[in-house]
């Protein structure tokens, strides 16, 4: 694993300067509370807005982002140093592929996450998609699968492409309710959580605007249709999971390969043997000897032997 | 290629003598064919699985009866069977049957029993078969017409056609000429006959001396053709009637030899002579033993006796019959009712030999049938008769058959004879003779094929040009114990065999707790080696050709099995095996693969091996109980099977292998309607209901996975199309209903990997994409040994047919 210098963050100067405030106020409440690293990773279906959000939230070009091509295989790791502060993003591909979950793609993201921590997850999706399909909730079980259920504890849902008028005239908070309920369902199907475990540990939306024509506030902050500035927002919203709690979440070698099942239950083996052989073979035994007793003589074997009597 | 295999089984009863011209031979000829064709020789290189022999057996049983045959009638029972090796052209035997006479049990006893003395075959009888076989040539009476003539004024040179015989009962008073009449059985004219006086003589003769009869006279009335009729006016012999009637076993006693009555003897001596006869009957009563027959037939007899006034003749000759015909069609074939003893007092003894065995004999012949030493230790094949064939116990046809089927499941011989002659020393007593013909001990065999595959479209097609084969030797019955080594090498190219070379040794060693122990276990051991290709690495609906990966297994195996009844048995054992996965060149591979929509593979797929570099060692118990209680009613299966298998890893091998594999199937086969049984009855509609769970605990590399999806699994899915995984769970049912001598059925089946395919290193069920789970249902019918079946496959809700080979259950 190639280590990455940890750059200085200069993409924060090419946010607004109420955003720059807002952040690195943002990043001084976390340092209170001495976190000095943040990992945030990014995954999500193919085409989603992955990389255009990492783009925005580093204010840099980091990730290459194309419209019409899918990105690289590989993850891409991004770190910015501001004020001791280290923030690294994980960008990944997207682990859909040909209407399946992609193993290998997951395969190559585990691989790259190997000893790292994982602090939060960020999960991507479309706003302006309205139909959800069993893919969203593989996507998902995938996602679980890999790091555990806890990882959702310590993640929230990001919907891009905010900027959009609802159809048929609804209202855009309506919509984005509708959305975001519909897509946690879900994640919370996906995950396997409780319904109880999931209204404990809410999981946040968080809506994102990606393209260069969001519109602006007065103080040039980028807005959403309900006039929230989206990057101070999305940001406050990454240090509130992660200040209310949860694990971070290290990726290790056993954490890849999961645990392994064959190792499971060895040593009941011998009490399952012995099971077996009282109450399964001995079972089967005596049935035998049952049928060895019942078995319909013909009459000629029972005559002769001073069985039948001169009844038969 | 493959030999034909042809057993014959027939055992006929013929009469002991050559068909007495005398007395009617009332003949009961029964046969049935049950003729076995399985397999078609064509065979696919792909599947590797066991040959299959083209195999024919014709089973023929013929039984013939003379009733009323003297006693001690002998059968043969008698098998061939062509020995296998060399054998090609479709084998072929033929059953014969034939026997020495018995003689006769039958008179001699008693002065009660006179008239059962023309039971015994006159001596003339050949003589005046050839007369009357001479043809119509025959003389006028040249008399006047319709006058009645004395015997005695008869011409002596003339031979006289008898174109009608009339009996007369001059107690009654009529006439009958019907032939139903018992009595008829009595007489051995027939009309249209032609016969000369001294035979027409000799007759009267034998009619006034068989007991039957008071009084029997013959007279002859002349016909206006020249013929004659005969009339036999008689008075019927009647005694005193009785209410109690017994029924002894008088087989083996010595028949007890009275004085001659002198003429001259007074009538106290006549007095004291009586007596002792009498005496000497009791006490011949008392050391007769009981005799088989059940109550219900002597309540029948009793009946018979209650019915008739005084008991005559023919209602004894009925009784006779009735006893006879039980003991006949309850297989005691050589039970004989010899005499009716203690007439004129209240009870009417029937004296029965029902034919004791005194002697069991086994006999080897050679090929020529001379009586030789065999190879075969006799304890061996004692111990597959049944105890009522032993001395002491009363020869009966079933048990006779059974030994021979039993016998002849040791596939030792090539004949088997199971024969009961009467004893000469012992009279009475039967002698069961067992003669048998061994097979060959040594015997190799090189068979060579030409293989079809499905080619493109499916057509068959010629997998090569190049023969493939199969070399095999036996050493069968080592040690005259049953004992065999079999060897074979199969390859699919015999001209290069180092390509895909099969081969399997097996050492069977029966007896294991000696031969006289009735505990039936046997010890076998083989060395094998096998190539499959693992349904784990199949794909799942809309996944391209999957790489199938190869698994090769050579090993060593030894158990030991221990049988309880004919089907149920347990087995235990350890195996110790190498396995290799190979991918389709060959070549080992450590990883399944899938293609990518790119058209590459992608190669990162599930371990196949547990050490993950493609080749694994281990050695592991296995225990095996199946309990089958399984019949066939009419052809149809009904009863249970239950089999556990058990594979228990003992923590030897790569990676130190340490698991608990275990399956058990339940399947149970519900009689849905109660039938007579019966050979051309109509089977029952059956309902069959089948569970198998299998799962695992501990190391489970992906060639011991269990797999769902195929014809033994789920129908209507190929070969592990719905997934592989560490527990799976199938369940079935099946509801056949017979149509004329074939049945039609319609099933459910379901299969479910439990949420276990996670639990398999690498989980080749999500990576082939496919399910897990899975049902199915269609329709379908059984066409001699082929099942054809439409079935739905319920996931995609598709249906197609499919033709399989076998049951399913």
């Amino acid at each position: 694993m190639a280590f990455v210098m940890a750059r200085e963050w200069l993409g924060i100067q090419q946010f607004p300067p109420a955003t720059q405030t807002r952040l690195i106020e943002l990043l001084g409440k976390l340092k209170q509370e001495n976190v000095s690293t943040l990992t945030i990773l990014v995954m999500g279906k193919g085409g989603m807005g992955k990389s255009s959000t990492v783009n925005s939230i580093l204010g840099e070009r980091v990730a290459s982002v194309s419209a019409f091509q899918s990105e690289g295989l590989r993850p891409i790791m991004c770190s910015r140093t501001r004020a001791g502060f280290t923030l690294n993003i994980i960008d990944t591909p997207g682990i859909v592929e040909g209407g399946y979950v992609n193993e290998q793609a997951i395969g190559i993201i585990k691989r790259f996450l190997l000893n790292k921590t994982i602090d939060v997850l960020l999960y991507v999706d479309r706003l302006d998609a309205y139909r959800m399909d069993t893919l969203d909730r593989q996507v998902v079980k995938a996602i679980t699968d890999t790091f555990g259920k806890t990882i959702w504890r310590r993640s929230l849902v990001v919907l891009t492409h905010a900027q959009l008028s609802p159809p048929d005239g609804l209202n855009y908070d309506d919509f984005v309710a509708r959305r975001s309920e519909a897509l946690l369902t879900y994640v919370r199907q996906g995950g396997r959580l409780s319904k109880v475990e999931f209204q404990k540990n809410s999981i946040p939306v968080v809506l994102v605007e990606n393209s260069g024509r969001c519109k602006t506030n007065d103080s040039g902050e980028k807005i959403l249709p309900n006039g929230i500035a989206w990057i101070p927002n999305l940001v406050e919203t990454i240090i509130n999971v992660v200040t209310s709690g949860g694990k971070s979440i290290t990726v290790d070698q056993k954490l890849i390969e999961g645990p392994n099942p064959n190792n499971r239950g060895k040593l009941f083996i011998p009490l399952i043997l012995a099971f077996q052989f009282l109450f399964v073979v001995k079972t089967i035994q005596r049935s035998i000897q049952e049928d060895v007793r019942k078995e319909n003589k013909s009459l000629w074997e029972l005559r002769d032997v001073g069985v039948a009597d001169r009844k038969i | 290629m493959a030999f034909a295999q042809r057993q014959l089984l027939s055992s006929a009863l013929t009469p002991a003598a050559p068909p007495r011209p005398r007395r009617p031979v009332s003949k009961i000829v029964s046969s049935a064919h049950i003729t076995e064709q399985s397999g078609s020789p064509s065979q696919i290189t792909s599947s590797k699985e066991p040959e299959q022999w083209n195999s024919k057996k014709v089973f023929l049983f013929s039984a013939a009866t003379a009733s009323g045959s003297a006693a001690g009638g002998a059968f043969v029972f008698s098998l061939f069977s062509t020995p296998p090796p060399g054998n090609t052209g479709g084998g072929g035997g033929s059953g014969w049957g034939g026997g020495g006479g018995g003689g006769g049990n039958g008179d001699g006893g008693g002065f009660w029993s006179r008239f059962f003395s023309s039971l015994s075959p006159p001596a003339r009888a050949e003589e005046e078969k050839a007369e009357t076989g001479a043809g119509p040539e025959w003389d006028s009476h040249g008399l006047p017409a319709n006058i009645v003539v004395q015997l005695n004024k008869l011409s002596g040179l003339k031979r006289y056609k008898i174109s009608d015989i009339v009996f007369f009962d001059r107690r009654r008073g009529s006439t009958f000429s019907s032939s139903v009449d018992s009595l008829f059985e009595m007489v051995s004219l027939r009309s249209g006959g032609v016969y000369t006086k001294a035979q027409i003589q000799a007759e009267l003769e034998t009619l006034a001396s068989c007991g039957m009869f008071e009084k029997v006279d013959l007279e002859a009335k002349t016909k206006p053709d020249g013929t004659l009729s005969l009339v036999v006016s008689f008075t019927e012999s009647t005694w005193q009637s009785a209410d109690s009637f017994r029924c002894i076993n008088v087989g083996l006693l010595p028949q007890t030899k009275q004085p001659d009555m002198d003429p001259d003897m007074t009538d106290r001596e006549k007095l004291a002579y009586y007596k002792s006869m009498e005496r000497d009957y009791r006490r011949r009563i008392e050391r007769s033993r009981p005799c088989l027959l059940p109550i219900s037939v002597h309540k029948e007899v009793m009946e018979m006796l209650g019915n008739q006034g005084k008991v005559s003749a023919r209602l004894l000759q009925k009784i006779r019959d009735r006893v006879q015909k039980w003991y006949h069609d309850e297989g005691y074939a050589c039970a004989q009712v010899v005499n009716f003893g203690n007439l004129n007092t209240r009870e009417v003894v029937c004296e029965v030999v029902e034919g004791d065995i005194t002697q069991l004999s086994i006999q080897f012949q050679d090929k020529l049938g001379n009586i030789c030493e065999g190879n075969t230790q006799l304890p061996v094949i004692r111990r597959e008769l049944p105890k009522q064939l032993r001395p002491g116990h009363v020869f009966n046809i079933e048990a006779g058959k059974q030994a021979l089927r039993n016998i002849n499941s040791l596939a030792l011989f090539s004949n088997i004879e199971v024969n009961p002659r009467p004893d000469e020393k012992n009279e009475g007593g039967i002698i069961v003779e067992i003669k048998l013909k061994e097979l060959e001990q040594k015997s190799a065999e090189v068979s060579t094929e030409w293989n079809i595959v499905p080619g493109r479209n499916g057509r068959p097609t010629l997998a090569s040009i190049q023969p493939g084969g199969t070399v095999t030797f036996e050493h069968r019955n080592i040690k005259g114990l049953n004992r065999s080594i079999i060897g074979s090498v199969t390859s699919s190219n015999l001209l290069n065999p180092q390509d895909d070379l099969s081969f399997k040794l097996d050492y069977v060693h029966p007896y294991v707790d000696g031969v006289t122990n009735p505990r039936n276990r046997t010890f076998r051991t083989s060395c094998f080696n096998s190539r499959k290709m693992s349904p784990v690495f199949t794909g799942g609906p809309g996944v391209d050709e999957v790489p199938p990966v190869w698994i090769d297994r050579v090993g060593f195996k030894a158990n030991i099995s221990e049988s309880f009844t004919r089907q149920s048995k347990f087995t235990y054992g350890l195996v110790m095996e190498e396995i290799t996965t190979r991918d389709e060149t060959s070549s080992i591979c450590t990883h399944g693969a899938r293609p990518l929509p790119s058209g590459g593979l992608s190669m990162d797929g599930p371990p196949t091996t547990l050490s993950g570099t493609g080749v694994d060692r281990m050695a592991f118990a296995q225990a095996n109980i199946t309990r089958d209680n399984t019949k066939f009613v009419n052809g149809a299966v009904v009863g249970e099977r239950n089999v556990f298998q058990l594979d228990q890893g003992l923590g030897i091998g790569s990676n130190f292998p340490f698991f608990n594999r275990h399956q058990l199937t339940i399947t149970r086969f519900i009689q849905l309607k109660q039938v007579e049984e019966g050979a051309g009855k109509p089977p029952p509609p059956v309902l069959v209901l089948h569970g198998h769970y299998g799962g695992c605990v501990g190391d489970l590399p992906s060639y011991d996975a269990f797999t769902l999806g195929g014809p033994y699994s789920v129908r209507g899915y190929n070969m592990g199309e719905l997934g592989a995984s560490r527990s799976i769970l199938e369940l079935a049912g099946e509801l056949r209903i017979p149509v004329r001598n074939t049945h039609v059925y319609t099933f459910v089946e379901h299969g479910n990997d439990l949420g276990s395919s996670k639990d398999l290193k690498g989980n080749p069920t999500e990576f082939f994409r496919r399910v897990g789970y899975g049902s199915s249902y269609g329709v379908g019918a059984k066409l001699g040994l082929v099942r054809m079946e439409y079935a739905v496959d319920h996931n995609s809700g598709t249906g197609a047919v499919f033709f399989r080979f076998g049951e399913r259950f």
